[in-house]
Order: structure tokens, then C-alpha cells, then sequence
């Protein structure tokens, strides 16, 4: 039932718009600094929902997604003090520690590398940061972006970021070329990189 | 370091959204540690990810599931056990570091022709790609590697020519396998490639079938 929202019209318009961000960003830095407890459970209610539904997406089971939910957030307690150094959107985050741990679970890599990145990015001197200050308005602009993306664009970015599946994965899922995979990939970057922020 | 040759976005696209499979995962983290400009793309598409997630569905969560978060914070440690760090030496990488534990001098090279070497580095068995070091001799041609598909080549020391330019220390190719190209190492100097190419023959494991050990958390 949560395969549904891949189609699903843009949640602008009938609902107002939810703006989780800023307060989601706050409450991450109140975890980070004061080790607040209250901030993390409120971080909980925005997130574990979104997260469970992600994890079912993939095919865990209802036991086996609580778990790797219950983890994401472990995650989250424990990492702060790295969040509150890079700063940058709450969902963006959240979203990267999910995605490591799924990584380190299910494809068992034999190393770290998103780790080994994540660690140089953070001891490098000049921190991206006048763009990661600008970053929960960027997920808005993003969402807002995706909303009217082309559905064949749309398809492919679900099916890489939400359901896992490499390139030659949705190709054959979809029983398209992998050059029609790569360019529909290709061409969703090309609408959503003016809204990402500075190039470099 | 100035980088000259990057991934196509569509390669660090798939890097943010966590799906590479390892060997290529492997090769652009490697370039990300050489590459700011490419660090700095990947955070952006990472926030592609964080919309996603924004926009997902709500699935229910059980009662006690924060009161189980909760309980688990008093018995949890401040910070992860950090794993002890990967002695890293001259010229490698942080993400190529556990490939290469006895740095680039230790690499058993296997010959491949006159003036080129191979050394197949390990990966899990449930991959379906291969990472390689190539080695090839100043002035000498790079041989044929590949089986065709996907191809990253990352340099990691010299420098070679072809078609699409010059390509030193930190350069990416990333090519598919109909781009006809011959590049020639330069003269002066050996130059080590680091390679992700599609192993066809690996068997793919099925996602839930490896994670059902986390069950028992
Ligand atoms: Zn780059």
C-alpha cells in the first residue's frame, strides 16, 4: 500500500504546506548540544513513519523494519555532534544515515567508504558550509521540483533512491536500455540542478 | 589536486542514492576523496534524497516503539565504537585504504603484456563487480580489460592520454563500454589506474534474504 505514492500528485495545494525542516534542523541541534531526549523523540515522530515506510518499501517485514528504524534513530542520537558540525537539512541527514545503514546491511560491503567520505569532508578546512546553511530550503525547492518532474523521470529516481535498485536493475525491471535509464537519470538532474544550489 | 575529468552525474546520482554496487562504489569514493567539487555535488544530490524522504508515505509505528528508543539511549554509548583505523600509506585514499593495506608498493601485480600489470583486488563474494589496479609503462598503450558495461578508471598516480584529453592523479573516466577510446600512458612515469567493471558472471543475492540476520537485534 506504500508503493502508491511514486505516482502521487504534489502534496502542495489541498494540504498546506508542511515546513518540518527548520524545526526538524533545530531539534537536531538541540540533541547534538543539550543531549536532549524530548528533541529526539519529537525527531522520531517526524521521521520513524517516513522511515518504516521506506524500509517496508525494500521488502523488510513489519519486526525487521522497526528494528532498522529504531537504529536509524540510535544513529541519530549518537552522530549529532557530526550533524551540528555540518549543518545542512534534517531530512537530508536522516535520510543519508538510513541509506549507510541499509548499505552496511544489505550489500555487506567489506568497507566503509561512505564513512571514509563523510570523515574528510568534515576534517576538510573549507566546509561547505554557506551552502549547507542554504539546504533546507533547498529540500523544499527539491520536493517542489520533483512534484513536476516527468512521471518516466520521476519513476527512475523512486526506483533508485526509494527502492534501491541500481541502473541495470530498473532497466530490466522496466525492460528499457540501460542508456534509457542513464539518460532519464541524466535529464531529472539537468530540472532539479538549478534548485540544488551553487555550482561549483 | 586539480581535477580535470569528473563522474557523469548520472553515476554520482546513483552514489547518492546509495546503489552503486561496491567496486564502483569504491572508485568514486576514492575520487571524492581527491575531489572537492564532486564532494560538494553529492551532498546536493543527497538532498534528492532527503525530499524523497520528506515526501514518503507514513507507515504506522507500534506503541512502544519510542519508549523502546528511549530505553536504548541510557544503555548506548556516547559516540559508535569507532572500528580501529586502517593504517593508510603515502598515495592512498582513505575509501581505497582496506584494499590496499600494504600500500601501493605490496601490490602483487600479475603481468599482462610487455608493459602492463594487473592485480585484482578483493571484493565480497556477492558482488557483481570487479575492482582492479592497472599498471601500465610510460609511453605504453593500456590494454583491453573489460567485458564490456559499465567502466569507472580513476588515476591514482602519472598520467595518460587519449581522445578525451589528458587524465592525471584524480581524473575519472567513466565510460560505457561502445566508447572507443586508446589511451597511452605518458612518458616518464608508470601510471596506476584504479578500475570498477561489471563482473556478469557474479550471482546477485536477494536484499531481504541478507538482511534477516539484523532481525535479532
Ligand atoms: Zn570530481
Amino acid at each position: 500500500m506504500y508503493a502508491a505514492s511514486m505516482n502521487e500528485a504534489p502534496d502542495r495545494g489541498s494540504t498546506p504546506v508542511q515546513a518540518p525542516q527548520a524545526d526538524a534542523s533545530a531539534l537536531l541541534l538541540r540533541v547534538a548540544e543539550h543531549r536532549d531526549k524530548q528533541a529526539l523523540s519529537a525527531l522520531f515522530t517526524l521521521f520513524a513513519p517516513k522511515l518504516k515506510s521506506m524500509m517496508l518499501r525494500l521488502g523488510a517485514n513489519e519486526a525487521l523494519a522497526d528494528d532498522l528504524v529504531q537504529e536509524t534513530m540510535l544513529t541519530v542520537w549518537r552522530k549529532s555532534h557530526l550533524y551540528a558540525r555540518r549543518k545542512g537539512a534534517a531530512s537530508t541527514w536522516i535520510y543519508t544515515i538510513a541509506r549507510n545503514l541499509r548499505i552496511d546491511h544489505v550489500r555487506r560491503l567489506s568497507s566503509r567508504p561512505y564513512a571514509d567520505v563523510e570523515a574528510i569532508e568534515i576534517e576538510s578546512d573549507a566546509p561547505s558550509s554557506q551552502q549547507i546553511i542554504e539546504t533546507n530550503e533547498t529540500v523544499s525547492r527539491v520536493k517542489a521540483a520533483l512534484a513536476i518532474l516527468p512521471k518516466e523521470q520521476m519513476e527512475i529516481l523512486s526506483l533508485s533512491y526509494e527502492h534501491d535498485l541500481s541502473q541495470t536493475e530498473i532497466a530490466e525491471k522496466l525492460g528499457l536500455p540501460l542508456g534509457t535509464v542513464k539518460s532519464r537519470m541524466r535529464l531529472a538532474y539537468e530540472k532539479l540542478r538549478p534548485v540544488l544550489g551553487d555550482l561549483q | 589536486m586539480t581535477v580535470a575529468h569528473h563522474p557523469q552525474p548520472e553515476t554520482l546520482m546513483a552514489y547518492a542514492a546509495g546503489t552503486l554496487d561496491q567496486a564502483y562504489t569504491v572508485v568514486i569514493a576514492t575520487h571524492l576523496a581527491m575531489c572537492g567539487a564532486c564532494r560538494g555535488e553529492v551532498a546536493h544530490l543527497e538532498d534528492v534524497g532527503g525530499a524523497i524522504l520528506e515526501k514518503e508515505a507514513e507507515a504506522k509505528i507500534g506503541a512502544d516503539a519510542l519508549d523502546r528508543l528511549l530505553s536504548a539511549l541510557d544503555g548506548s554509548p556516547e559516540e559508535e565504537p569507532r572500528p580501529a583505523p586502517i593504517k593508510r600509506h603515502e598515495g592512498v585514499p582513505s575509501p581505497l585504504a582496506p584494499y590496499l593495506k600494504g600500500g601501493l608498493e605490496s601490490i602483487e601485480w600479475k603481468r599482462k603484456g610487455p608493459k602492463a600489470w594487473l592485480a585484482e583486488l578483493e571484493v565480497p563474494a556477492n558482488s557483481h563487480s570487479r575492482l582492479v589496479l592497472l599498471k601500465v609503462g610510460a609511453g605504453a598503450a593500456m590494454p583491453e580489460h573489460g567485458h564490456g558495461g559499465h567502466e569507472l578508471t580513476l588515476i591514482l598516480s602519472g598520467a595518460y592520454n587519449d581522445r578525451f584529453g589528458r587524465f592525471a592523479a584524480g581524473d575519472l573516466a567513466d565510460h560505457d563500454d561502445d566508447v572507443d577510446h586508446q589511451p597511452i600512458a605518458e612518458e616518464g612515469e608508470d601510471c596506476i589506474c584504479l578500475v570498477a567493471l561489471d563482473a556478469p558472471l557474479a550471482f546477485k543475492s536477494r536484499l531481504m534474504r541478507v538482511l534477516q540476520p539484523l532481525t535479532g537485534l
